[in-house]
């Protein structure tokens, strides 16, 4: 019952944003723009992962920080449970603050403020990637990793493969580092029959079941260093990993393949607080962090994808080998059904979770 | 033991004199209320611990709504049943695995000379001091299966071994972080024990084995049990390395109240967890305490 209301609020207030957008398009300052001076003796704190993730966001915001005048602080790493503390009691010290893709949707209003789109330019921002409460960060992707060593000639070639340990044995590492990964229990459902245009929560345990069956030995990873390890230690025969840590492993001598077919689409999302100090300071953040260059830049110090389509990051070829937004990888992407995973949130993480614990 | 039996005379102590430290007497007054002294510590108990324990125990009992729909969510899920009574279970096993490697080695301490001393106690006390997470990376190093361990086995003609991502593994990782915490009380104890005691058992005829397990043995129990303690308790909040060094079937609770209050937020829930781990400590304890008096008297009698 309530799960159901609350996708239909979704829709409809989806709807509703996408009209906004239309109509207010052409108010907000164009993506990039930062007026000399603006936040003189304001201050902002900005809250992601840490590590060269957010020093790279922290570098593609150098020139906002740099024109603006505001004094940026750093915050990390992002916990939904702390921003619910300070939400709570009424005293929010987080401005803009990058979540992973799932919490915008399910704490729409609540914790996260519904964006005014007039204040910001999305107009660059990839198809489909807008919340009601959320820009897309960053884009990234899970692609399948197999070993070379392993599967030599006969190599697995889409998800179906991956969940036939008769036809590919070996092991499977999966990530296990928070959230249940929507795309993959919905690949898993495709591989075991089912369908996936008109799901209900049953699938989920179809889905689950089949993860499961793929056997005892599957390698559930916590931490991207612990997947990256797994990589190159030569662990594991087929490993879910994300994008920057596939290349980054790879870099440093892991014999692994990635299979693009299906990769799935993973953001992370820029949001500002219910109760966020100064709202106007933290759009115009994200409006110049949603800039062309800062994306270039971040890109280029990162190597996660850019959300502006014209950014044109210079980087090195093995850079470029693992970057999603390329067109021969954009194609190839698998967006799962992200209302679905919002509307059943709760239920997906309790079974995800099960699923983790070994029941 | 016997500190715990005193902490409520002094919790209960110290209402009255907190009112009448005034005036000319101060220093007299505190010399009649040595409680007094407990003061500091409580207060910063009752900050740092009793305060939000009150919390979480409140917020498992009304989050979302007044009663005690978390307590039977806990127990009508088969898998928050199943890794409670793991949770138990790897503590006893880290417990057991510490008493066997901690013995001899305390025992090494007080039996050589003091400059070998200094250097047992620094192998003890340098992994101490690094952090819990670089040790636990490092055994994942030492434990996979393209690791050192199975490479050796390997190179020797074997088998490789199933290490990481068991609870073995787990047990192995968990037992060399804590055993400090067993070393160091079995030590404490072991210094004072007379080892002339052990001589007279001898010269009374005493085979070595006899006059160890009859003399020695019983003396160092409040070691073994105060080490024993510390040990399972620590062991039951185990967080980043079951995480690291195990797998599916070595997950422990807290790694679900993480998951309950840090991606659901399921305070709630996540509290009664808590709750029922600490309830269950609780129950544990008092049912081995009277065991343990037994054994103290017994070895102060002897």
């Amino acid at each position: 019952m309530g799960s159901r209301s609350r996708l239909a609020g979704f829709v409809g207030a989806a709807a509703l944003a996408l009209l906004a957008a239309a109509a207010h398009a052409q108010n907000a300052p164009p993506a990039g723009t930062v007026v000399d001076g603006s936040l003189k003796g304001k201050t902002l704190t900005f809250v992601s992962y840490g590590g060269i993730y957010q020093d790279g966001q922290v570098a593609a915001l150098k020139e906002f920080v740099d024109k603006s005048g505001v004094k940026l602080l750093n915050d990390g790493p992002t916990e939904i449970a702390k921003l619910q503390a300070q939400v709570e009691s009424g005293n929010v010290t987080w401005d803009v603050v990058d979540t992973d893709d799932f919490p915008p949707f399910v704490h729409c209003g609540k914790l996260f403020q519904k964006l005014d789109l007039t204040k910001l330019d999305i107009s660059h921002i990839p198809p489909g990637q807008v919340g009601e409460c959320s820009v897309p960060a960053m884009n990234y992707g899970m692609v399948l990793m197999y070993k070379n060593d392993t599967y030599k000639d006969n190599p697995p070639k889409d998800w179906k493969d991956f969940f036939d340990t008769a036809k590919f044995p070996g092991t499977r590492a999966i990530d296990g580092s928070g959230s249940p990964l929507g795309g993959l229990i919905e690949q898993a459902i495709l591989a075991d029959g089912g369908k996936v245009d008109a799901m209900t929560p049953a699938d989920i345990d179809k889905g689950i079941a089949k993860i499961k069956a793929i056997g005892p030995d599957t390698i559930f990873w916590k931490t991207g260093a612990e997947s990256q390890q797994l990589a190159e230690s030569g662990e594991a025969d087929m490993i879910i990993m994300w994008t920057g840590r596939a290349m980054t492993a790879v870099k440093n001598g892991a014999a692994y393949t990635p299979v693009w077919k299906d990769w799935l689409v993973v953001m992370d999302q820029l949001t500002i607080p219910v109760g966020a100090k100064d709202t106007d300071a933290s759009y115009a953040l994200i409006n110049a962090y949603l800039g062309k260059k800062s994306q270039e830049i971040l890109t280029e110090q990162t190597s996660y994808s850019p959300i502006n389509n014209e950014a044109q990051p210079k980087v090195d070829a093995s850079v470029a080998a693992f970057l999603t937004n390329t067109p021969d990888h954009a194609k190839l992407g698998y967006q799962q059904n992200i209302k679905f995973w919002v509307a059943n949130f709760a239920a997906a993480s309790d079974k995800w979770t099960a699923l983790m614990a070994g029941n | 033991m016997s500190q715990t039996s005193h902490t409520p005379t002094a919790g209960g102590d110290h209402s009255r004199p907190s009112g009448a430290v005034q005036g000319p007497q101060r220093r007299l007054r505190l010399a009649a209320y040595p409680s007094l002294l407990a003061m500091p510590a409580l207060l910063l108990l009752i900050a740092a611990m009793g305060y939000p324990l009150l919390t979480v125990t409140l917020r498992s009992f009304s989050d979302p709504a007044w009663g005690l729909q978390n307590y039977v969510w806990f127990f009508s899920t088969p898998v928050n049943v199943t890794v409670l009574w793991r949770t138990f279970s790897i503590a006893a096993w880290v417990t057991i695995v510490c008493v066997i490697a901690a013995y001899p080695y305390a025992y090494l301490m007080t039996a050589v000379e003091p400059r070998l001393r200094l250097v047992l106690i620094l192998c003890v006390l340098v992994p101490f001091w690094v952090s819990g997470v670089v040790r636990t990376l490092a055994w994942v190093i030492l434990l996979q299966d393209s690791g050192i361990i199975n490479s050796v086995i390997r190179l020797l003609g074997f088998d490789g071994v199933k290490l990481i991502r068991t609870q073995t593994g787990v047990v192995i990782g968990m037992a060399q972080v804590l055993l400090p915490f067993m070393i160091l009380p079995l030590y404490s104890v072991m210094r004072g024990i007379d080892l002339r005691l052990v001589q007279a058992a001898r010269s009374l005829g005493a085979r070595p084995a006899r006059a160890f397990l009859e003399i020695y043995l019983p003396l160092s129990l409040p070691g073994v049990f105060a080490g024993a303690i510390i040990v399972f308790i620590l062991s039951l909040g185990f967080y980043i390395t079951p995480a690291l060094l195990g797998g599916p079937r070595s997950t422990m609770l807290s790694t679900l109240v993480q998951s309950q209050v840090l991606s659901l937020l399921n305070w709630g829930r996540g509290g009664a967890m808590g709750v029922v781990l600490l309830v269950a400590t609780f129950v544990l304890l008092a049912l081995a305490a009277p065991l343990m008096r037994q054994r103290h008297k017994q070895a102060s009698r002897s």
